[in-house]
């Protein structure tokens, strides 16, 4: 069944005032049962996914060691495993808070995790938690709507560097997503772009003043995020290859290429989730209803069974985790039922692709249009974006 | 031995990296083979260990100890509250005193404990606390500190001399010395704590109280002839601290230049609730700043009230949808929007004259 709206017009418009005081019941009873139920199948999982990460990154790293020239490869997707899961599964959900309130796990606590991954912990979750996830698609506010210097819809002032924007993310980007993300959320991107950018941030999303840092932490910040992948993927284990006599720069390449594919994952799993329109209202946020609303409106799930959710972050659960950010995302498969109940009670869009790869291919698709200045001739995005789309409710 | 070595590498360690280094360090390296390996460094925990012990008098000892990289540097005129596991009746049990730091260094800091036979936590320390052992400590705490005040006077008795001798030595050091007074009574010259130390500074009037009776210690008080000109730090037991006060409140001096000393520890199931014509103390650990919300703002919720104060919380939608806010109780109670010891302050109200927020 497709559920094609015609026009680009946020469901917050067109929709259901009266509703939201009971869509807003509904989510949020749905919310309460999940929290009521948290338990040892939570601490279960997370210390299990920590487990898995273990055991990959022990194949990974010895196969990658030990196997001689090109047959190193082998161990290359052990790694990519273990730092996969690592960086979404564990370390995206734990850092929205998810498993804070089991005492026995402080490893798994919101402020005490440090993160696989090259991001800083406390800067990402005042960005992503604070305002991608309140301000979702909200023009000039949500950060991971345009971020760097990417142009997905109209209002975004058209430079020529857009008209490269598809194979500069593509080769350029996506391979260090992670690292332009941590220059985002610790202010660097918007400074870079107020210098470089004719009309400055026009358009995109700016770092709140109150957040702003001083130049030397942003430095500090940085270096420390960055660093303590580096010394482990670059320094530590090339060097205690090259001491047990199996050389330094096979390894260096293959922990590089492990942490490309890493990038380039995550990057490709963020992009195909988010719907780039329509933009929303920027006092949804003041209406509960209007809130869930809105988050519907912008995420789009993509098929998976389990196991590959777990190498998504259960990110391709989007409009569960949109809904709720913090109840632990392992849930979300079963939360999805009972949000396309409700869905399907107020008759709202529940957005899924078939796959991954189709999700993708939609969002090149959107970068591609952008990268031109004059898109009003061609059909509207929302029935591009929608052409597909199921409603699985 | 092997306690010793390792003592003295992590005296190194914190020495050389200095706690924000080693916090970087140790957090990002910090795993199950870690945790067993040094649980002293790898810890979610603020430990302290024992690095020397000095015997100060004979019922009083000096214990200095080396944090590891969770404690913040402290000011001179804190306490801490220091934890240990006691046996008792065959079952383990946390028991918590709070001492104030009598001398704050680079990377130790000491308490200085005089021996109460009946105290469980003095008599473990005098009795069986050796160096290389480990114990949980709170960060420094309290607000009996100097204020930056031209005039001061320290009027201390007893083991109260600890935050009057912390305070005084780190006023010596700084670059424009104010002008000091020091008032110190003490039994005999055997039991004064600190003697030579303070002697040795030229500041400071002692007073025995084996000699000199309560009457002449009124006549020494009112002999500092600007004493009403003076802010005064006063810290010593109790009866010591009333006679003080009448003797101040005798001679109409103003109460506001007058700072006591009192441990806050965190309150404990049963004394909880507090009134709501109280003022909540609020601490933020992982920040290290304290706000207070007055009583008459306990409509405000936990964000609202930091905000107000001017301190940054992390935070997101302010209705408790998004999560950003969520952050742990350390101790303390509130109301709203909370799940077990994980609160939400945007949507969440203090219950508890004390809060510590992770």
């Amino acid at each position: 069944m497709s559920t094609a709206t015609p026009e680009s017009a946020p469901l917050t418009q067109t929709a259901i005032e009266q509703d939201y005081d009971a869509i807003h019941l509904a989510f949020e009873n749905i919310k309460l049962k999940h929290r009521a139920d948290l338990g040892t199948k939570d601490v279960e999982h997370i210390t299990s996914m920590r487990r898995y990460s273990r055991i990959f990154e022990v194949i990974g790293r010895s196969l990658i060691c030990v196997l001689p020239g090109p047959l190193a490869l082998i161990g290359v997707p052990f790694l990519f495993l273990h730092r996969n899961i690592e960086a979404i599964e564990i370390g995206h959900n734990v850092l929205h808070g998810q498993y804070d309130s089991f005492e026995s796990i402080p490893q798994f606590h919101s402020r005490k995790f440090r993160w696989k991954a090259p991001v800083d912990e406390i800067s990402w979750r005042q960005e992503h938690n604070g305002v991608h996830h309140v301000h979702t698609n909200v023009y000039e506010k949500d950060p991971d709507l345009n971020h760097g210097f990417l142009r997905v819809n109209d209002q975004v002032p058209h430079t020529r560097l857009h008209y490269f924007q598809l194979p500069i993310y593509l080769f350029l980007f996506y391979p260090i997503m992670l690292y332009n993300f941590n220059a985002q959320n610790l202010g660097a991107v918007d400074k870079f772009r107020e210098r470089n950018f004719p009309l400055g941030n026009k358009g995109y999303a700016v770092l709140d003043d109150s957040l702003r840092l001083s130049d030397a932490d942003v430095k500090k910040r940085h270096r420390r995020a960055v660093w303590r992948i580096w010394a482990k993927e670059y320094v530590f284990f090339p060097l205690l290859s090259l001491v047990a006599g199996f050389g330094f720069f096979k390894v260096f390449l293959a922990n590089l290429l492990a942490d490309v594919l890493n990038n380039y994952w995550i990057a490709l799993t963020i992009q195909a989730t988010h719907f780039t329109e329509p933009l929303q209202p920027e006092d949804a946020v003041n209406n509960k209803g209007k809130w869930y609303v809105s988050q519907l409106d912008s995420s789009v799930n993509f098929k998976g069974n389990r196991w590959q959710s777990i190498l998504w972050g259960h990110l391709n659960y989007q409009v569960e985790h949109h809904l709720f950010p913090d109840i632990p995302a392992h849930r979300y498969p079963d939360m999805a039922l009972e949000v396309q109940a409700v869905c399907q009670q107020y008759n709202l869009p529940y957005k899924c692709n078939h796959s991954w790869r189709q999700a993708i291919g939609k969002f090149f698709g959107v970068m591609w249009r952008y990268s031109f200045k004059d898109t009003a001739s061609q059909p509207t995005l929302t029935a591009f974006l929608n052409k597909g789309v199921s409603d699985v409710k | 031995m092997l306690n010793k070595l390792l003592t003295a590498v992590h005296g190194l360690l914190i020495a050389g990296l200095g706690r924000d280094r080693l916090e970087y360090f140790a957090s990002n390296t910090m795993n199950a083979v870690t945790e067993k390996l040094d649980p002293f460094i790898w810890s979610y925990d603020c430990q302290a260990k024992v690095v020397a012990i000095e015997q100060e008098t004979a019922d009083t000892k000096t214990f200095v100890l080396l944090p590891n990289q969770h404690f913040q540097q402290p000011k001179a005129g804190q306490h801490i509250e220091v934890s240990v596991q006691l046996d008792e009746n065959g079952k383990d049990k946390d028991v918590s005193r709070c001492y104030t730091l009598s001398k704050i260094q680079q990377d130790t800091v000491s308490i200085t404990v005089k021996h109460q036979a009946q105290g469980k936590l003095s008599n473990w320390l005098h009795t069986q606390a050796k160096v290389g052992d480990t114990f949980k400590i709170s960060s420094p705490r309290g607000r009996f500190v100097y204020g930056k005040q031209a005039k001061v006077m320290f009027i201390c008795a007893g083991s109260g001399i600890t935050p009057g001798y912390a305070m005084l030595n780190d006023l010596l050091a700084q670059h424009i010395v104010p002008d000091i007074a020091f008032y110190y009574r003490s039994r005999n010259p055997q039991q004064t704590i600190f003697q030579n130390a303070l002697a040795a500074t030229d500041k400071v009037n002692f007073s025995y109280s084996q000699q000199d009776d309560r009457g002449v210690m009124l006549d020494q008080l009112a002999a500092f002839k600007d004493i009403k000109q003076r802010h005064i730090y006063l810290c010593g037991p109790q009866s010591f601290k009333d006679q003080v006060l009448t003797f101040l409140k005798s001679i109409d001096y103003d109460l506001n230049m007058l700072e006591v000393e009192q441990f806050t520890m965190p309150e404990n199931a049963s004394t909880q609730v507090r009134n709501f014509n109280e003022d909540v103390s609020v601490r933020l650990k992982s920040q290290n700043v304290s706000f207070v919300i007055k009583a008459q703002d306990c409509g405000q919720s936990i964000l609202e009230a930091a905000e107000a104060q001017g301190v940054q919380m992390e935070h997101g939608c302010r209705t408790g949808m998004c999560g950003t806010c969520r952050t742990n109780l350390v101790s303390g109670s509130v109301s709203g929007n909370h799940l077990g010891k994980t609160i939400y302050p945007c949507t969440a109200y203090a219950t508890s004259r004390e809060l510590v927020l992770e």
